[in-house]
């Protein structure tokens, strides 16, 4: 009786371990996309983004106004990591999965040609977005093999700041900068250095490079990255800290939050970062910043144009989603002029459209006048599918010569190779 | 010996307790009971078999298959040791290889010592010793990321407490910049952080090592002469070897694997000077999505991880 009884106990205990596989196997099975839903039908579209705070709160704001506008589409929101390597991971893990959402999602500008390579996103041709209302150089971020998988959502030019109490005119070369800074450190003993620039070994050091590099007449062509304008700008940055002393070491730890503390607090006369250093509160700068902030392109030095590098967040469309439909009205509903507007009042985005750019834009943020302007030149990083494994190797060239372990010239003639190497990987490779 | 005979003439009866041979009875209740045991245990088997070796075994598959997910689904074909051949002529795995051993082997000699140290300080009595030992935990016990944000910024130019100090001493040792700007600084704050984190539990073990050796051998050699150097080499640190053993083989497995210390600290940089073996494969699975080299890797880890682990129980063992 009692190997019976265990005997039972067994079949059915193997009887459950069976119905869990079939059920996990059913579950696994359902991640594919339905048939497409239209975007009359009521219906829930999944949103996910990385904001939080001020950003997250105005993106509820907008999704609250599309809702209203919409009432048969409700919009869930899914807060993905404010860490960017995270943020991509998670979207990956669920694209890798199979996943049918997120529907709709914001996109670093160096992702979507990743992203279409995989076959994750949408192809936008079907739903015949305009992209000449944007800004040209994101929607190139956005478009991979002429298709187009990215509308921009925000465009972030990254530029140079400079005080100008301190600094009467603004530069008007790479030399001047440095002139500057020193004269700057000279007259102000307050001043810890001349200029504040991201040199961690991360994404924000290329964007730095690349903000400096068309000065020189540099191009950040993975193809071609050992070319004489490289050097140079590569060179300046090495200078400044090694040889100018206008830059301390510790950029070698520094991102774009420092950056900005930095700034803010009086501590450096320049400083290479993002637009929304110009949108901190007074309350939260030093006495002597607030109201003398300058923001202008890198200053072209001979052979050169002015400089500034791309940065931004974009809006893409699983490709797997049955919700594509609704997820493109969302789309076209944040990338309006008024909702963009809206978002910049409150949260200092820029716009990506130059048509959000109004005198009424200017009266309540004068300094969307100088992002308008830095628009103008902002150069896109590599636009390439393999863009990661070349921004990996880019910064490791960045850390070796901002910790001067390699002169910028050595790094550069080791780096070129690999960077092609990578940026020209395919399956068979 | 008088003591002895009672106690051999009591085990065959309480043999015969137990087990009545020629039972049948008995025989199938030990049967069933031994399966009941296998079925109580088999949920936690299957669920370890689950989250240990089928990834494991999903792993070595994928160390010897295309499994690039960056490049979407494309089949995931055989492509024999491909993987393998690529990772032993990488520069930057033969580099990052190089880095982990010199890494594993300081770290392992240096936490040792301080911690042999540490556990015989906290095995003599002193007024406060409960609590001293349950705070020496503590690090241990504070995750890793943690105490590495810690430690990063402790040694910040700016806002760090030790640039600070450094400061007082001599003017011209003020705003050092502690990480990524310059290689052995890097890897001393990284050593610093790594051993603050794992000095105590290797501590702890050792501390249980040195309580089961008995006091009266001490006794003895102190009536014999020996000063505290002899015995400490002659008597504690043999007899130390079983828990020695354990400590090491945790802490040199910990060591191969480092990376959220230095994931935190210095992101393999500067360049890639502090770049290990965990760091690098990091890197293949989630930048490149390349499960396939990053499998290799990852089979390779484990494998130095066995041979280290082999030797060190080796070089333990008592000598006959």
């Amino acid at each position: 009786m009692a190997t019976s009884r265990v005997w039972s106990g067994k079949r059915r205990t193997v009887a459950a371990l069976g119905a869990g596989i079939a059920l996990l196997a059913a579950a696994c099975g359902s991640s594919g996309s339905g048939p497409a839903v239209s975007a009359g039908a009521k219906q829930t579209i999944v949103f996910a983004e990385s904001g939080l705070g001020t950003e997250g709160a105005q993106t509820q704001t907008a999704i609250n106004g599309f809702e209203k506008a919409n009432p048969n589409i409700k919009v869930k929101v899914d807060v993905l990591s404010s860490d960017s390597t995270t943020y991509l991971a998670q979207l990956e893990h669920s694209f890798i999965a199979g996943s049918t959402t997120p529907d709709v999602f914001e996109s670093d500008v160096t992702y979507p040609a990743k992203f279409a390579q995989a076959g994750w996103v949408l192809n936008l041709a079907s739903l015949h977005p305009d992209m000449s209302q944007f800004f040209p150089t994101e929607v190139a971020a956005g478009t991979y093999q002429g298709q187009t998988y990215a509308v921009p959502w925000f465009d972030n030019p990254e530029g140079l700041f400079y005080r100008t109490d301190l600094i009467k005119t603004p530069p008007t070369s790479p030399a001047q900068v440095v002139s500057d800074a020193e004269a700057a450190m000279k007259a102000d003993h307050s001043l810890k250095e001349g200029l504040a620039f991201e040199g961690a070994k991360y994404e924000g050091a290329i964007t730095a490079f690349l903000t400096v590099d068309s000065a020189f007449g540099g191009k950040l062509d993975p193809q071609n990255l050992n070319t004489p304008g490289n050097a140079a700008a590569l060179a300046w940055l090495y200078d400044a800290v090694y040889k100018n002393h206008i830059a301390p070491t510790a950029v070698t730890g520094w991102q774009e939050g420092q950056v900005q503390a930095e700034f803010s607090s009086g501590h450096a006369a320049f400083a290479i970062n993002y637009p929304f250093v110009e949108a901190i509160p007074a309350s939260q700068e030093a006495p002597a910043v607030v109201g003398h902030i300058g923001y202008i392109p890198f200053p072209a030095g001979p052979g050169g144009t002015p400089g500034s590098a791309l940065g931004g967040e974009m809006l893409a469309i699983n490709a797997k989603t049955a919700h594509s439909a609704a997820a493109w009205k969302f789309i076209e509903y944040l990338t309006s002029a008024p909702v963009e507007v809206a978002r910049a009042e409150a949260t200092g985005d820029p716009p990506s459209l130059p048509s959000a750019y109004t005198p009424a834009l200017y009266a309540k943020a004068p300094y969307f006048q100088n992002v308008k302007v830095l628009n103008g030149y902002s150069q896109p990083r590599p636009v390439s599918p393999n863009y990661l494994q070349v921004s990996t190797d880019l910064q490791v060239m960045l850390s070796s010569v901002f910790a001067n372990t390699e002169s910028p010239a050595a790094a550069i003639a080791g780096a070129a190779p690999t960077v092609k190497s990578d940026a020209n990987a395919t399956p068979s490779s | 010996m008088a003591a002895e005979a009672p106690l051999r003439a009591r085990r065959p009866a309480l043999r015969w307790k137990s087990r009545p041979p020629g039972s049948a009875t008995t025989a199938r209740r030990t049967a069933a009971d031994r399966r009941l045991g296998y079925l109580l245990v088999a949920p936690v088997l299957i669920l370890l078999l689950l989250v240990t070796a089928y990834p494991l075994i999903y792993n070595l598959w994928n160390s010897f298959h295309f499994v690039n997910l960056s490049f979407g689904a494309l089949p995931h074909k055989f492509v024999g040791g491909q993987n393998y051949t690529k990772m032993f002529t990488s520069s930057a795995w033969l580099a990052a290889l190089e880095r982990t051993l010199a890494f594993t082997v300081v770290s392992v000699v240096l936490d040792t010592i301080a911690a042999i140290g540490l556990a015989l300080m906290l095995h003599r009595k002193f007024r406060g010793r409960g609590v001293l030992r349950a705070a020496v935990l503590i690090p241990w016990a504070v995750p890793t990321v943690v105490s590495a944000m810690l430690w990063k910024t402790m040694f910040d130019p700016r806002s760090g407490f030790v640039d600070y100090f450094l400061g007082a001493l001599h003017p011209s040792w003020a705003s050092i910049t502690w990480l990524n700007a310059s290689v052995w600084r890097s890897w001393t704050v990284i050593f610093i952080a790594d051993a603050w984190k794992n000095v105590p539990f290797i501590a702890i073990i050792l501390l249980a090592g040195l309580q089961v050796i008995p006091t009266d051998i001490y006794e003895a050699a102190r009536i014999d002469g020996a000063g505290t150097v002899e015995t400490f080499w002659r008597l504690t640190l043999p007899l130390l070897k079983p828990a020695l053993m354990v400590a090491v083989i945790f802490r040199t497995l910990q060591a191969l694997l480092v990376f959220d210390v230095i994931y935190i600290m210095t992101g393999g940089g500067p360049g890639n000077s502090t770049q290990t073996l965990s760091f690098l494969n990091y890197q293949t699975f989630i930048t490149s999505l390349d499960f396939g080299y990053g499998g290799a890797i990852s089979v390779m880890l484990v494998v130095m991880a066995l041979v280290i682990s082999y030797v060190i129980v080796r070089a333990f063992r008592p000598r006959t």
